[in-house]
């Protein structure tokens, strides 16, 4: 061969070598020295974590009544990368989701990569969106599935369910109390989707299947629950009160049965509610009680065995003068038995009760009934109230915090209080929650009644609800809260009311009425509060008479629905003349007369 | 001569012929099979996604129906339809009713006795 042909071919065939040398090195290094990297930037490109999301758990009521629950809803995601024709899905989009075409553009030509366009889109709505993105063959806009938080009884019982934000988190009542349980946990999955954006099922990645949140049983029973609501209507209606609330509570078991408060919102427009209407003021403002405060200073003098019901107290004619003080009684009363204290309200009988037990002793009585802390019902919120410590009481103190004044007490520490009297002296944790479950029925949590304390003696309670029977009797200060064919026990409180800077409000007043039937075996116990009603007479306007009718009212409704038998021997009775009847008066001033008040009372009604 | 052709002639082996076949044409199927159990792979992953979408749908329409009928059967709404006439309530007086509780004890002598307030009831 021609050495210059072997040369040329030696040469060629170096160029080759050295040619493909580096297109092996960059082989090499493409495939092994990078490989990590690209095969990360790949997995970027066409890999995607979805997310698979956690329903939320069902709120049922004690019936199984839904209170809360979800609606399918689609969250409309763009993935900025695979947008194949930018423009043309801005028009689509602004169209049929209502957004301005600018602002839309904007977030999409944002650096980020997934963009939220638009949560919670009804069902129908993203599916004929995803029909008119295939159609116009348009790419990078995805679905995915999501829940809306829906109330099928609106404002009913708003307060104690509450509402969640846009990312399920509960914000309020049980909703946030219970979020832990509520949310469940979103699972995922490891997809690839290829370049039209499907997903390529068989390179599946991990997966873990979400878990569902669980479902929270409340106490509240949803008939009781509307009975409370229709009176609280009719009562906001009747005296246009500033704010209201009921409670009714099983006592022996701390089961929270209806909770009402006024104002109120929609839990479906919650965006449109005031602040103040989204409160659920049961358990997170708090009010001077009144007279309905005198229980505790029975229940001490009784327990500490200082007195005994029948022991007789000198009150003073109807104005006693004490550190320096004045201090009235609606009436001019002479001896009165701790029983007719009660019976009859006198505030300088409950000052004297409280005195003979003593500043520390009261005290302790007061925090024993469970004032001055929360009750540890599972809802946000609440408040302790402001009990002062007896170093800090000032000399008229003990005169003025047995009848409710000095102090600040929310509406469930009342009632809770009264459900002590009614369970035989043992105070109880009040519950809201009955049960948490899973969705296939498996308990997860059964809430059982907690007794915080025996506060009073078993005798000593039923000494106390004796006496206040006679509080809805012909005799006592609550003839009106009387339910036909039950006896009732109860205790009426009228406050004037506190103002924001200090002092009192001249005129407006916080009328309560706490009360339980039927007193011999307790069902329920039940709490009516007005704040600053407006009566046809200024002279009107007491707990006996605004807030015992409405007791009686919701108390006759509740007993016929917990199908509570009547007494026939209650139901006969006769009716009594319109009288004209003594104003409870824990204002501390001097006593007037009302307009009549109708009403019918036994012909053998006791008087003692 | 025509010896020597046939000398030269290359002998075909039949055996190795035959083992050749086997392993081209196994080889062959393997390869057919794996396009095809590809194909497969990815028909029955667009059947499974068509199935879970399917799935999705129906839980979809089940959560919607249900959302319709707690609506529906609310307190409110029954309400708003006792307001508007479309229910009717009666309520059920006391002798009509049978009660096999235990009746309460009876009120002991010297008790309070409450008062009963007709114009409470609304």
């Amino acid at each position: 061969m021609n050495p210059n042909i072997r040369r040329r071919c030696a040469l060629l065939c170096a160029a080759f070598v050295a040619l493909f040398s580096v297109f092996s090195f960059r082989l090499i290094y493409l495939q092994v020295i990078k490989h990590d990297a690209y095969a990360e930037l790949a997995a970027e490109k066409h890999g995607y974590r979805q997310i698979i999301y956690a329903d939320r758990g069902t709120i049922f009521d004690a019936n199984n009544d839904v209170l809360a629950h979800n609606v399918p809803v689609e969250t409309v995601l763009a993935d900025a990368t695979r947008l194949n024709n930018s423009r043309a899905v801005v028009n689509l989009l602004s169209d049929e989701l209502d957004i301005p075409a600018d602002a839309l553009a904007e977030k999409l030509n944002s650096e980020r990569r997934y963009i939220v366009i638009k949560r919670e889109l009804s069902e129908s709505l993203a599916g004929a969106l995803r029909d008119k993105l295939r159609a116009n063959n348009l790419r990078g806009i995805y679905f995915e599935h999501d829940g809306s938080r829906i109330y099928p009884n609106g404002s009913m019982l708003c307060h104690v369910i509450g509402f969640t934000d846009f990312e399920h988190r509960g914000i309020q009542g049980v909703e946030a109390s219970m979020d832990e349980y509520l949310r469940g946990q979103d699972g995922y999955r490891y997809v690839e989707r290829d370049r039209t954006g499907q997903e390529i099922v068989p390179y599946r990645g991990q997966e873990r299947a979400p878990r569902d949140g669980y479902e929270v049983h409340l106490t509240v029973d949803l008939a009781l629950q509307n009975i409370v609501e229709n009176e609280i209507d009719a009562a906001m209606k009747e005296y246009s009160p500033q704010k209201a609330t009921i409670i009714l509570m099983r006592p022996q078991t701390g089961e929270i049965l209806a909770m009402a408060n006024r104002p109120n919102f929609d839990l479906n427009l919650r965006s449109k509610a005031k602040p103040e209407a989204m409160k659920n003021r049961a358990i997170t403002d708090m009010m001077e009680p009144g007279s309905t405060f005198k229980i505790v200073a029975a229940a001490a003098a009784l327990n500490e065995h200082k007195f005994t019901p029948d022991s007789t107290v000198f009150c003073e004619n109807g104005l006693w003068n004490f550190g320096g003080t004045e201090l009235h009684d609606h009436r001019a009363f002479g001896y009165l038995s701790v029983r007719d204290i009660l019976i009859k309200s006198s505030n300088i009988g409950a000052a004297k009760l409280a005195l003979g037990v003593g500043e520390e002793k009261f005290y302790e009585y007061i925090r024993r009934f469970g004032f001055g802390e929360r009750t540890g019902i599972e809802l946000p919120g609440e408040i302790n109230g402001v009990i002062r410590p007896p170093r800090l009481w000032s000399k008229i103190s003990i005169t003025r915090i047995p009848m409710g004044h000095e102090i600040g007490v929310t509406p469930l520490q009342m009632t809770v209080a009264m459900a002590t009297i009614a369970n035989g002296g043992k105070l109880i944790t009040p519950r809201i929650v009955k049960s948490v479950t899973a969705a296939d029925g498996r308990v997860i949590s059964s809430l059982s009644p907690v007794v915080l304390r025996q506060v009073i003696s078993a005798e000593t309670a039923r000494r106390i609800g004796d006496a206040l029977r006679g509080v809805v009797s012909d005799r006592g200060t609550a003839a009106a809260a009387a339910v036909p064919g039950f006896t009732i026990a109860g205790k009426t409180g009228t406050a004037q009311k506190v103002a924001r800077d200090g002092g009192y409000e001249k005129g407006k007043y916080v009328v309560s009425f706490v009360g339980y039937l039927p007193a011999d075996h307790p069902e329920f116990v039940g709490l009516v509060v007005l704040d600053d009603a407006h009566t046809s007479k200024p002279e009107l306007n007491y707990g006996g008479l605004v807030a015992g009718p409405i007791f009686s009212r919701v108390a006759e409704k509740a007993a016929r629905y917990l199908d509570l038998e009547p007494h026939e021997e209650i139901r006969k009775a006769i009716p009594l003349q319109p009288a004209q009847k003594n104003i409870p008066a824990e204002r501390g001033r001097p006593p007037r007369r009302a307009a009549p008040v109708e009403r019918v009372a036994l012909t053998n009604a006791s008087h003692h | 001569m025509s010896s020597s052709s046939r000398k030269n002639r290359n002998a075909i082996n039949a055996a190795s012929l035959a083992r050749w076949i086997v392993m081209t044409a196994f080889l062959a199927l393997a390869g057919l099979s794996y396009v095809y159990l590809t194909l497969q792979l990815y028909h029955l992953g667009e059947r499974k996604k068509a199935i879970e979408n399917e799935l999705a749908s129906l839980r979809t329409q089940n959560d919607v129906t249900s959302v319709q009928i707690a609506a529906l059967t609310s307190r409110s709404a029954l309400q708003r339809r006792l307001k508007e006439g479309y229910l009717k309530m009666i309520p059920i007086s006391e002798n009509n009713i049978v009660r096999l509780t235990i009746p309460p004890h009876p009120e002991r002598e010297n008790a309070i006795r409450p008062v009963i307030n007709q114009s409470g009831t609304r």
